[in-house]
């Protein structure tokens, strides 16, 4: 009886160890893909339709350089989501932080991708699941979804080109969770206001921002500098 | 005739010392608003977009000189019509009550063409109001602050304008900005006819576009009807034009109304003075 239940345990319990061990090496391949970039600084053209907000398309510069120095540089505003850029770098690094599970495959275009889930391990984290597919034969992320207590739910969806080699996309599909957004009234003082919004619209619950990725410059070397001017 | 009559009543107006009030006004307004901004700026910016910024970043300078003269015409382009109108409401009555206007009316000019000449010269005045305001605001702005894009909150959400798309929409918010206060300088001035002190007239001004406000504001049905015909429906219709996209029949609708307006009370106190008895 005894080796019965075991037997049955080690049935339920081996998959899930299985699949835990099975998402290390899409991990750290991917990781070690994007440890391989020291710096980068690439031009940006943010294109943003999210509802309450009208921004004509923006351009921007972008820079990167290990660990974390992330800097956007645009002479005019742009809206960019807030997580997406070294989020799930970050993420990664920290393994003690979180457990990974396989989830599967899916095919995003004609690339199959496996389906990574990231169980955040503290009760207290702002994390509280991400899903990357992950695209093993390249090692690279073709889409996540991560929902954190801070953002809400934020998807990306990414298209690689020539910087593939550095898992460096040259689109980003952002999708964002726009149902927190209020105007605080009385800042917003329209005194003549005649019209009144039309209750039958439909409220948009997403926002989406595209990031068009081009003129990469990698592992060139960029200073410190640059992190720090405002 | 009435040039020469224009240029005299403008003189009048230019050795008031309190014609002055309102330029000082501005200027020390304006200056406060400038400090306080950029002293602490951002808490303001970040009180407004915080519902935003849980999710989005804004990157970019986004206090910058036009929304700094965009939250500075929001904040005065309401109370501006209190030192206009402490002008110009003082036009006819003041001279009542200093017993000029009987003077005036013997000289060799019809009365319609004396108070048109009151009306141009109120009208200049609050030209010069308004230009100064949006000298302090724009030029004084940008020079504090830097230019950039224009980030603008309307009750629909955030609007986004580029800085090359942003000086023509200033030029057009002035302008109706000053077609708004041309109205009240109108309306004082027409109840400076019915009057023979100075006070009673800007207190009435201001007393009417208080209730005017009140009435635009206060969110009960039975004043919708009225409400789009209220010239201080109108007061803020230079916010139209940093809409995008541009709400041209708002527009056209708001510049028609004010100036029937105008075109009322002048008619009105073109009535009245020609039909006045002056014994002062």
């Amino acid at each position: 009886m005894r080796i019965l239940l075991l037997k049955i345990m080690l049935i339920c319990a081996m998959p899930l160890n299985m699949l835990a061990q099975d998402a290390s090496p899409a991990i750290d391949g991917l990781l070690a893909k994007m440890n391989s970039v020291q710096d980068y600084s690439v031009q940006a053209l943010i294109t943003s339709d999210i509802p309450m907000v009208k921004i004509l398309p923006s351009n921007a510069t972008i820079y990167f350089k290990q660990k974390d120095k992330f800097k956007i540089d645009s002479k005019g505003i742009a809206i960019l989501p807030k997580q997406g850029f070294t989020d799930i770098a970050k993420m990664l690094e920290d393994k003690e932080s979180y457990t990974a599970m396989m989830m599967g495959t899916e095919t995003i275009g004609s690339t199959k991708a496996d389906i990574v889930s990231i169980f955040p391990i503290s009760d207290t984290s702002d994390l509280v699941l991400a899903k990357l597919w992950i695209d093993t034969a390249r090692d690279v992320v073709m889409k996540s979804q991560i929902t954190t207590r801070s953002s809400g739910t934020v998807s990306i969806v990414y298209s690689y080109g020539n910087q593939v080699k550095w898992g460096l996309p040259d689109k980003m599909i952002f999708t964002v969770d726009v149902k927190k957004f209020k105007i605080p009234k009385g800042v917003a003082t329209d005194i003549n206001k005649t019209r009144t919004p039309d209750p039958n619209k439909p409220a948009s619950k997403t926002g989406e921002v595209k990031i068009e990725l081009s003129n990469y410059k990698v592992n060139l070397g960029i200073k410190d500098q640059v992190f720090s001017k405002k | 005739m009435l040039l020469k009559s224009t240029r005299n009543e403008f003189i009048k107006i230019a050795a008031k010392p309190r014609s002055y009030l309102g330029l000082v006004a501005v200027t020390i307004l304006v200056g406060v608003i400038l400090f306080a901004l950029k002293a602490d700026g951002m808490s303001f910016i970040s009180f407004v977009t915080a519902s935003f910024e849980q999710t989005l970043s804004f990157e970019g300078n986004i206090l910058n000189g036009n929304l700094v003269a965009f939250i500075v015409l929001q904040m005065l382009v309401i109370h501006i019509p209190l030192l206009v109108a402490l002008v110009t409401g003082d036009l006819v009555s003041g001279e009542a009550a200093m017993g000029t206007i009987r003077m005036l009316a013997t000289k060799p000019i019809s009365r319609t063409q004396l108070l048109l000449s009151k009306f141009l010269a109120g009208g200049v005045y609050t030209l010069l109001i308004v230009v100064w305001l949006g000298l302090m605001a724009v030029v004084v702005g940008k020079l504090l602050f830097g230019s950039g894009d224009l980030m603008v909150l309307n009750s629909d959400g955030l609007v986004i304008l580029q800085e090359a798309d942003i000086n023509w929409r200033y030029i057009g918010g002035f302008a109706v900005a000053f077609l708004a206060m041309l109205t009240v300088s109108s309306l004082s001035i027409t109840l400076s006819c019915f009057s023979e002190n100075s006070i009673g007239p800007i207190v009435t001004t201001m007393a009417i576009i208080t209730l005017f406000i009140i009435i635009g504001t206060l969110d009960v049905s039975i004043f919708d009807s009225i409400r789009p015909f209220l010239f201080t429906t109108h007061m803020a219709a230079w916010r139209s034009f940093f809409e995008d996209p541009l709400p041209k029949d708002d527009i056209i609708r708001s510049v028609v109304i004010l100036l029937a307006h105008n075109v009322v009370l002048v008619l009105v106190a073109l009535y009245t003075f020609n039909k006045k008895d002056i014994t002062s």
